[in-house]
């Protein structure tokens, strides 16, 4: 589905990311580890296109076809959605009016995408006004709820959430990305998280750390938790399986 | 009561003297470059308006149905063609051209021009002199009238004069809802709109009022308007203009004589081509316990000039008020210039505060609604939209969805 090769992405004039090879398959989720600092944010935007992050070389494929021509909204209408890690603040534009344009009219799957992700009350609110940290997170879940993405860029899902609100999210996530079903997974999604909390609920396929620029390391998520949490991410940079 | 004939000579007396008077505050406009607008028809039913009437009115955000309203006042021209009160709010209030009130009940000069100087500047002046009727509206002791009332002024001659003066009296614990429109029927790019307007808002009253403009690209609109407010009264004034328009000049005043009076005054303006706009409003805080706000929202493009003004005057230890004007600018070539004032006499205690932003639109945030699929120009509108779309305290929800509706009905060109 995703296919990124020998990428360089500058960002303010600065060299960010070098040479990242990084492929997702159809219903795979991965996940993104790496220090602070390392280009993870920096690589989930140049993938959706956001301007700022420009492609210095290398390839990004989706579906087989390069994007790096296209808008950031034409990337959106091809099916692929990131959840930020920071939510800009919209005075005026209330999250409900946000959600109607995303699935074009008023529709009932705005109460249900915000009853099930307890959002329903920052309906009537401004975009970010406002807004905890899980407040946001969970308005952010909500619009890729609605607009069903065959990629999900997921950044940091669980930064400054409480664990009750975690495992709502976690929940959510793995509804989104269709991990309950066996066979007829086709949503994919790159997650960023620096704790490993979400992966309680989510059962990620492949693990990627992403240091000085490029991957340097894949395996099991859970395994390459493990080892950073003993030995910490240098010992990433020395391993290099 | 002031003897009648006295006080009228002694009015057109101050006027004649002020008819060359220029305005401290916008352009000045030569009234001699323009006719006088003429008489029109009555019509007896709300069905037998004209399409064009009726389209030049929702523009300005008054719908011409039956049931639509509490009650309705249109004039067009210097002529009040239709005005009915639904049965249901019959002996409730009562609405009328202006100057069949003043010869129903002559009491009504105690009010005319009694918070409006005739002699302000020309165009109070002119009014006077050449008056061209006006609404008056009277709600009753305790009449709550959650219905809006709706009046409309419309313009159908190119490079005429409409001058119309406004009477509006609340009588103690009356609460209604005004919607005012004024508009150019489609066609007529050129005239002048003078508006004067004196509300009286008794003890325990509330009054929203909701002023839309919309007229031609080559009009001058000079509103004057003043409240004066009883004890425990709530005004809240919201005015709209997205149209351009050659120049307006308006800055109501409330006086709040009474103890714990709330006034509220928000301007929405989208200044596009060559407008010239100076808005804002003053609050003159007297009583103890007064409070009040005055919001302005504001964008300029093209080659527009908007001047944004507030004045929170205190002369009580326990006022307090805030005054707000945000504004962006769309384009190299438009001015937005703040001016707030805050005056305090002899009274340490009061709490009057400012606050002023004038910057662009965030791109992180055009940026964000694209990654959700819209286009930059929708995100830019929507932004826009949103912008504009203040949180007016103390209005019914049904003004708020309308006042959503002209915004977005009247925006959808914005960019």
């Amino acid at each position: 589905m995703l296919e990124i090769k020998e990428l360089g992405v500058r960002v303010g004039g600065e060299e960010v990311l070098q040479d990242v090879n990084l492929e997702i398959g159809p219903g795979e989720v991965h996940i993104l580890l790496g220090p602070n600092g390392a280009g993870k944010t920096t690589l989930l935007m140049a993938i959706m296109g956001m301007p700022g992050y420009e492609v210095t070389r290398g390839d990004i494929l989706f579906q087989g076809e390069s994007i790096l021509p296209l808008t950031v909204e034409e990337r959106a209408k091809m099916g692929i959605g990131m959840a930020f890690q920071k939510m800009p603040v919209i005075p005026g534009v209330k999250l409900r009016t946000l959600g109607e344009i995303i699935v074009n009219g008023g529709s009932s799957l705005i109460e249900e995408v915000a009853e099930k992700l307890n959002c329903t009350y920052l309906l009537e609110r401004s975009i970010g006004l406002g807004f905890s940290g899980g407040e946001a997170k969970r308005a952010e879940l909500f619009q890729l709820f609605l607009q069903r993405p065959l990629l999900s860029l997921i950044d940091e899902p669980e930064s400054g959430v409480d664990l009750d609100n975690i495992a709502l999210i976690g929940k959510a996530l793995s509804e989104l990305l269709e991990r309950e079903q066996v066979k007829t997974k086709k949503r994919s999604g790159l997650i960023i998280t620096h704790t490993g909390y979400i992966l309680e609920y989510l059962n990620a396929d492949v693990g990627h750390v992403l240091m000085e620029g490029r991957i340097v390391c894949r395996g099991n998520p859970r395994d390459l938790f493990v080892d950073i949490r003993e030995k910490g991410y240098q010992e990433c940079l020395r391993c290099e399986r | 009561m002031k003897v009648k004939e006295d006080y009228l000579r002694e009015i057109k007396e101050r006027a004649e003297k002020a008819l060359n008077k220029k305005a401290p505050l916008g352009p000045d406009v030569d009234l001699n470059e323009f006719y006088l607008c003429s008489s029109q028809e009555e019509v007896d039913s709300v069905e037998s308006i004209s399409a064009s009437l009726r389209e030049a009115a929702l523009y300005a955000g008054v719908e011409l149905e039956e049931n639509k309203s509490s009650a309705t006042y249109l004039q067009v021209d210097r002529s009040a063609v239709y005005q009915k009160i639904q049965d249901a709010f019959q002996g409730k209030l009562e609405i009328m051209a202006v100057s069949e009130a003043l010869e129903k009940y002559p009491e009504l000069l105690e009010y005319w021009w009694g918070l409006v100087p005739v002699d302000a500047d020309k165009y109070t002046a002119f009014s006077e002199i050449c008056p061209m009727e006006g609404y008056f509206i009277r709600v009753f002791a305790h009449q709550k009238i959650e219905v809006p009332l709706q009046a409309c002024l419309l313009l159908s001659e190119e490079s005429r004069i409409q001058s119309v003066h406004n009477l509006v009296i609340l009588e103690e614990g009356a609460e209604a809802n005004l919607i005012t429109g004024c508009a150019s029927v489609r066609g007529n790019e050129s005239g002048v709109h003078i508006g004067v307007s004196e509300f009286y808002l008794g003890d325990n009253s509330r009054l929203t009022f909701t002023m839309v403009h919309n007229w031609g690209e080559n009009f001058h609109v000079r509103p004057r308007t003043v409240v004066k407010m009883g004890n425990n009264s709530f005004y809240s004034n919201t005015y709209v203009l997205l149209k351009p328009l050659s120049s307006l000049q308006t800055f109501p005043q409330a006086i709040m004589e009474g103890e714990n009076a709330d006034a509220n005054f928000q301007s929405i303006v989208f200044a596009k081509g060559d407008s010239y706009i100076d808005v804002g409003s003053s609050l003159l805080l007297k009583g103890g316990g007064c409070r009040g706000n005055s919001i302005s929202r504001v964008c300029a493009a093209d080659s527009s000039k908007v001047y944004t003004r507030g004045k929170l005057i205190s002369y009580h230890d326990e006022a307090q008020a805030h005054l707000e004007c945000k504004g962006i600018l769309f384009s190299q070539r438009a001015e937005i210039i703040s001016i707030p004032e805050l005056e305090v006499h002899g009274a340490p205690r009061s709490r009057l505060s400012h606050e002023a932003a004038v910057g662009p639109i965030e791109e992180e945030a055009v940026n964000y609604l694209r990654s959700r699929g819209l286009s930059r120009e929708e995100s830019l509108s929507l932004i826009t939209r949103g912008f504009l779309n203040i949180d007016i305290p103390g209005i019914p929800a049904v003004l708020k969805q309308y006042i959503d509706e002209v915004i977005r009905l009247t925006s959808r060109d914005i960019m």
